[in-house]
């Protein structure tokens, strides 16, 4: 009998706690309350020098329009860059709902823009904000602006609605080429927590042309201890990927044989490998890369797609590679900067004797010798097996 | 007389002690912060230093048939002294259920619902236990493997989601910090999901048979230090350096699954997974405190103290500490040392005194 009492007073107390909770009405936010953000720009306020945040923000009822009827209303934008200033990032975020009413909601964030100022003043007391903030995904991209971060966000694409989003589908495709790669909030951490590897971001500039602006990525950035060091161009990062082997594909255009044209190939497959080794007190780090290729362009008359012009075409590729690898190491030399992560590559397999490197990284870095192997393979040559020409006897 | 009369098997205790050590995968977050990269060798270690302390537990109650760990207390140490280690017992129960409890409503707080009150979360999950101890332990343990293959499916497959992000060089020196910290976590390890398991002394004695108890205690066992190690590989390979300072990073690691942009946003899961294994490892430790209190006072059932003690754990759990950081740094520091003795010291002695005393002696049953 009282066990009977107890349970329905026990399922009693259940039921009321379960109407709070079925309810969902604490901290609710219903779609059309909310500003979305999409991406964020952070800027250095010329006057004041405090922060100047930048965020952009969906407008809900342009947004869902189709591109060509946006004359509807206003300039036809879908988005709103609204920007506050604060002494830190999270009170200039909270500043942003004197002007909208709301405050900002940025799980939906694909970016987050540092301007120029504030990347060479040092990121490490910026970033915090944004990994610590419970609606902030640690796959937001992070990317730095050649000039103003805000400027960059009102760039409006041409295709795209939002510029933010445009910015995230530029950094996504950087497989095509290889010229960059994407760099997130935790990948960024990563490395700023090391204490030799230099941090590569993104960099985003602006091209005027004609009347329109258009927003390319124009290489990376690199970091040394959280403060911007230099710029590195597209060829001294696909260097880079070389050696971290993330290169995921690309074009390599090396001279024809016969020296009339060139021969273009993409980049199939890659593979790298690379190996510390410390003999009589001086580094040496093995590269070997294995990099697989077909020939997608030639333009010249002779075919290339025999034995004999392979061999050339694959040796003089191998060069070309070695010649990327040597600009990236040279660049990374004269920054004095560990881009590669040499230093937790030493680390990871001598790590006794890295506690008395780590000191002298900065001297040690400059002097570490490189032995670089590439072996080059072209695997298909896509649809012809003989060039657009008038045929000749073959030689 | 014995206050509980369910019985359960030997199959069932496996997956009782599985999803017990499995309730406990967000708390090697603390071990995380100490042991670094290392962690999964911390956590083999751990399993390899409690585990046989942990098989002297089932050689125990295999000794004493029937009894639970409060009448074992009464037989060895006499009654006096007897009723002062269950004492120690039920202070190490109240806290280490009170942490659990306050588990789930950081979790909550910090990662699901901010703008709840945290006491909410509190009571609404200690109603949801005491609902499942006033239950018995025979329909925990008939539901047990539920929540085993529930928690299994939640760390196996965020594991393969999580596959392509992977850096196994992230394992790299592979001894490299001092020992003094490594002998830290495998303490932590040891203690907090696997040494927690002397809870069980209060369960096992409702085994109907026990000739295959010290095996399936074993692979219950090694199936929750699996999880944990599955857990761990997955922080370290994925999250790097980084792992040391979130919060939590099992939840952290979880938030970076991308597969073609399509599936992201997998929090869900783990807080699923977290929610229904915490509460699991929950019921045990209340029904547990709850037999071993009403046994220490000698009540004829133990379900009057079911709601009286679950509304004291809650209010334990909402006011012991101030925040996660006070926390962490108790359980880090201080709660790993009071629960030695109860762990590793008594279980043993218990064992040895009763081996030379030649107990026990009575017939079985006649204690109260």
């Amino acid at each position: 009998m009282i066990k009977k009492i107890t349970s329905s007073i026990m399922i009693f107390i259940l039921c009321f706690f379960m109407l709070f909770a079925l309810t969902g009405c604490l901290g609710a936010r219903e779609i059309n309350d909310l500003e979305i953000v999409i991406g964020m720009g952070v800027d250095k306020d010329e006057d004041t020098g405090n922060i100047l945040l930048t965020a952009q923000v969906v407008k809900k009822d342009t947004a869902g329009r189709t591109s060509g009827d946006a004359s509807g209303g206003g300039d036809g934008k879908a988005f709103w860059n609204v920007s506050s200033t604060g002494d830190s990032i999270f009170d200039a975020v909270r500043q942003v709902t004197h002007k909208t009413g709301n405050r900002l909601f940025i799980s939906h964030n694909q970016a987050v823009i540092f301007g120029n100022d504030i990347a060479q003043e040092g990121l490490q007391e910026y970033i915090d904000f944004f990994l610590r903030a419970h609606e902030m995904r640690p796959t937001a991209l992070i990317l730095v602006a050649e000039d103003r971060a805000s400027d960059i966000l009102d760039a409006k694409p041409e295709t795209e609605k939002f510029p933010a989003m445009n910015i995230a589908k530029l950094v996504d495709t950087y497989g095509f080429t290889s010229h960059f790669y994407e760099v997130n909030m935790k990948d960024f951490a990563s490395c700023l927590m090391s204490p030799t590897t230099a941090p590569l971001v993104p960099l985003v500039s602006i091209v005027q042309e004609k009347d329109c602006m258009d927003i390319y990525v124009s290489g990376m950035v690199a970091f040394k201890k959280g403060k911007m060091i230099g710029k590195l161009n597209h060829d001294e990062v696909r260097g880079l990927l070389w050696v971290l082997g993330k290169v995921k594909s690309g074009v390599l255009i090396v001279p024809s044989p016969d020296e009339q044209g060139k021969a273009v190939l993409e980049i199939v497959r890659v593979k790298s490998k690379v190996t510390p080794e410390i003999k009589d007190g001086s580094i040496v780090m093995h590269i070997k890369i294995k990099e697989e290729s077909s020939l997608s362009e030639q333009t010249t008359a002779e075919n290339l797609a025999t034995d004999k012009a392979f061999e050339k075409i694959q040796e003089a590729t191998a060069e070309v590679i070695r010649q990327e690898i040597m600009a990236a190491i040279d660049k990374s030399r004269e920054l004095n900067a560990d881009i590669f992560g040499f230093g937790e590559m030493l680390h990871k397999k001598y790590s006794s004797k890295w506690k008395t490197l780590k000191d002298n990284w900065d001297e040690i870095y400059p002097t570490i010798e490189l032995d670089i192997d590439v072996e080059t393979k072209i695997i298909k040559t896509d649809l012809l097996k003989k060039p657009v020409s008038q045929s000749e006897e073959e030689k | 007389m014995s206050i509980e009369r369910g019985k359960i098997n030997s199959q069932q205790l496996l997956f009782l002690i599985a999803g017990f050590v499995q309730g406990s995968i967000l708390l090697i977050d603390f071990t995380v912060g100490i042991t670094e990269h290392q962690t999964w060798m911390v956590i083999l270690a751990g399993l390899a230093i409690s585990a046989p302390v942990i098989l002297s537990y089932v050689a125990l109650a295999k000794r004493f048939p029937g009894m639970n760990l409060v009448q074992i207390n009464d037989m060895v140490y006499g009654r006096f002294l007897g009723k002062a280690v269950s004492m120690y017992y039920i202070f190490f129960f109240v806290m280490t259920l009170s942490f659990n409890i306050r588990d789930v409503g950081e979790l909550y707080v910090t990662f699901l619902m901010q703008d709840t009150p945290f006491i909410f979360f509190l009571v609404v999950f200690a109603a949801t236990c005491a609902y499942a101890v006033t239950k018995g332990i025979e329909v925990l343990g008939r539901v047990s493997h539920l929540f085993v293959v529930t928690g299994l499916f939640v760390i196996i497959s965020t594991f393969i989601l999580l596959i392509d992000q992977m850096d196994f060089s992230n394992f790299l020196p592979l001894f490299e910090l001092p020992f003094i910290r490594i002998f830290q976590g495998i303490h932590i390890v040891s203690i907090i999901p696997f040494g927690e398991t002397v809870a069980f002394l209060m369960i096992m004695g409702r085994l109907n048979k026990t000739e295959h108890a010290v095996k399936r205690t074993f692979f219950g066992l090694s199936i929750g230090a699996l999880s944990l190690l599955v857990v761990a590989v997955r922080n370290t390979a994925v999250l790097g350096r980084t792992q040391t300072i979130w919060t939590s990073p099992s939840f952290q690691s979880i938030r970076l699954i991308n597969i073609g942009t399509v599936l992201t946003r997998m929090d869900f899961l783990i807080g699923i997974a977290q929610t229904v294994l915490i509460f699991f490892k929950c019921s045990l430790f209340l029904y547990v405190l709850v037999v071993a209190v009403s046994q220490l006072f000698g009540l004829k059932s133990y379900l009057p103290l079911v709601l009286p003690l679950a509304g004291i754990e809650v209010i334990v759990a909402a006011t012991v500490f101030q925040s996660p950081v006070d926390h962490a740094m108790i359980t880090q520091n201080a709660g790993i040392i009071y629960s030695v003795p109860l762990v590793f010291i008594f279980p043993p002695l218990s064992l040895l005194i009763a081996k030379i005393r030649g107990l026990p002696k009575f017939e079985r049953g006649k204690e109260t």
